[in-house]
């Protein structure tokens, strides 16, 4: 995995300098960790770095700051990807990020940090220009919709690829993941989007859109 | 509204019969000197009674008379009737003692209702900036410590730093246990289940002022107040301890509580500064809005230099 230059916002010391440690040993460039949203605006305009790690809930307010100089983020330096984190997933901060595009944009919970292998994975997705969805957006978006009845005409496999693919991996990670070659996973995809009525789409972040507007709807 | 026409109506009856004279020369100059005519006379009364006609002109000055009397009357049955509407009004209309216990309840439960929110909403910040950052972090080093462990089954590719990150890791367990315990005690300490005494005798010793403690607390179950009693007037001495120890610059403070005639009381007097009120911020005024919402009261004296008494009642149940 290619060396990142990242930086860190994040208002709780102990977990912004046990991220910066941690991704620093995975060889990884930590050009600055700060603590609040306009820290985090300045700092991404002097390194311009390659990903950002940012924590919804910031000072002053505790609110979504994070989320607002993500999305101010995005815009004004596109080739910055952005990866959210919070303790809670709320949904409707899911959909004002996924607003302007699933690329480059990332939302988990805070818990994933722990695994630190899938954390860097879905870190260097998001630098790559990927998405990177926390299971758990899926499974409360598709909780909130009505699709239940055509979900439920998936086995079940064909659930675990639609869920990883609304997580926003590509049919290389989804293979990986569940430990089947590339032309299985293709298979289970082209049935998903068979069965859920979806245009097929090859790009990993348009398929992002294309489900969790399906599941959301 | 009858009422006061009719008493309206006792001043112009009563000048329409005292000029019965004046009407009758007037008639009499209209018709002639032609008799049998008749003047009558009003009556302020309902229905009329008693009022003689007058049949001469002589008998229109008995009619005048009564008109007259009537006049002198009016001023006070018109009294009369206003002060009867005075008392109606004040009764019916007026803040009765039952419209202000509910306006009293209202504002206490409103009062009630604003506190415990601004409780869970500073508990759900102390779990996820305590807590929950800390179980985070614990889980992230357990994780790079394993992955210094090495492979399964391969050498141990980094043992000094796997060593450290657990070391650490399960110091951060031991300052969530810590942390959890605070909050939970914060909600509600367990020793308050061994009833207010010893809950209040615990208070009492954590103090670092020294506290000399007297409790007359029945301990039959029965008699005891309710435990949501029980819990505020153990958060009342709490929080009544930490102003003598945070403001007080006392060297001795007394605790006392006793339960007689179907009241808990509880007193904390020091022998500090002196200065506590209402209005500073001391934490007076959310104590005393709690003690208002179960009916209870709070008497404080603290002149400028000290001692200070503060003294609670409370009910024994809400």
């Amino acid at each position: 995995m290619r060396a990142l230059r990242i930086v860190i916002a994040e208002d709780a010391a102990v977990l912004r300098e046990l991220l910066a440690q941690m991704l620093t040993e995975r060889g990884n460039e930590v050009c600055a960790a700060v603590a609040d949203a306009d820290a985090l605006r300045a700092a991404v305009a002097e390194h311009r770095p390659d990903v950002t790690i940012v924590d919804i809930r910031m000072p002053p307010t505790h609110s979504d700051e994070g989320l607002r100089a993500a999305i101010d983020i995005r815009r004004e330096h596109p080739s910055t990807g952005v990866l959210l984190f919070s303790q809670y997933i709320e949904t409707r901060f899911a959909t004002r990020l996924l607003a302007a595009g699933a690329a480059g944009v990332g939302y988990l919970l805070k818990d994933r940090v722990a695994n630190t292998a899938e954390f860097t994975e879905a870190l260097a997705r998001v630098a790559a220009g990927g998405t990177a969805l926390d299971p758990e957006v899926v499974t409360q978006l598709a909780h909130g919709g009505r699709r239940t009845a055509e979900i439920e005409s998936l086995t079940a496999r064909e659930r675990e690829v639609l869920t990883l693919m609304a997580e926003g991996r590509s049919n290389a990670a989804i293979a990986q993941t569940l430990l089947v070659s590339a032309g299985t996973v293709e298979k289970h995809v082209a049935a998903v989007f068979g069965k859920l009525g979806l245009p097929p789409s090859e790009d990993a972040n348009r398929r992002v859109l294309a489900v969790l507007r399906y599941l959301e709807a | 509204m009858v009422v006061e026409l009719y008493a309206a109506s006792w001043w112009l009856i009563g000048g329409f019969d005292l000029i019965t004279p004046l009407r009758w020369a007037v008639v009499h100059q209209q018709l002639g000197t032609a008799g049998g005519a008749v003047m009558r006379t009003v009556s302020p009364f309902p229905g009329g009674a008693g009022a003689p006609h007058a049949g001469s002109f002589a008998g229109t000055f008995l009619t005048a008379g009564i008109g007259a009397l009537t006049l002198l009357a009016a001023p006070w049955f018109t009294r009369g009737v206003i002060a009867v509407d005075r008392w109606l009004l004040r009764a019916l209309l007026g803040p009765g003692e039952l419209a202000q216990r509910v306006r009293s309840l209202e504002e206490t439960r409103a009062l009630a209702v604003d506190d415990s929110a601004a409780l869970l909403r500073r508990l759900e910040r102390d779990l996820h900036d305590g807590a929950q950052v800390r179980l985070v972090a614990l889980a992230m080093r357990l994780d790079m410590a394993k992955e210094r462990l090495g492979p399964a089954g391969g050498p141990v590719t980094d043992p000094e730093g796997a060593r450290e990150l657990v070391a650490t890791a399960h110091r951060n367990a031991g300052e969530v246990l810590s942390e959890l315990r605070d909050l939970s005690r914060g909600i509600h300490p367990p020793v308050l289940n061994e009833g207010l005494p010893d809950a209040l005798a615990t208070l009492a010793a954590r103090s670092s002022v020294p506290v000399e403690l007297s409790v007359d607390l029945p301990q039959d179950q029965y008699q005891r107040p309710t435990p949501a009693i029980e819990t505020i007037a153990y958060f009342c001495a709490a929080e009544l301890l930490t102003n003598v120890i945070k403001h007080s610059g006392a060297g001795h403070a007394v605790l006392r509580a006793e339960q007689r005639d179907e009241r808990l009381r509880l007193w904390v007097t020091d022998d500090g500064r002196g200065g506590a009120a209402l209005s500073t911020g001391t934490g007076l005024p959310g104590l005393a809005q709690r003690v208002r919402t179960v009916d209870g009261s709070i008497r404080i004296s603290s002149p400028a230099g000290g001692p200070t008494a503060v003294e609670i009642e409370l009910p024994l149940h809400a």
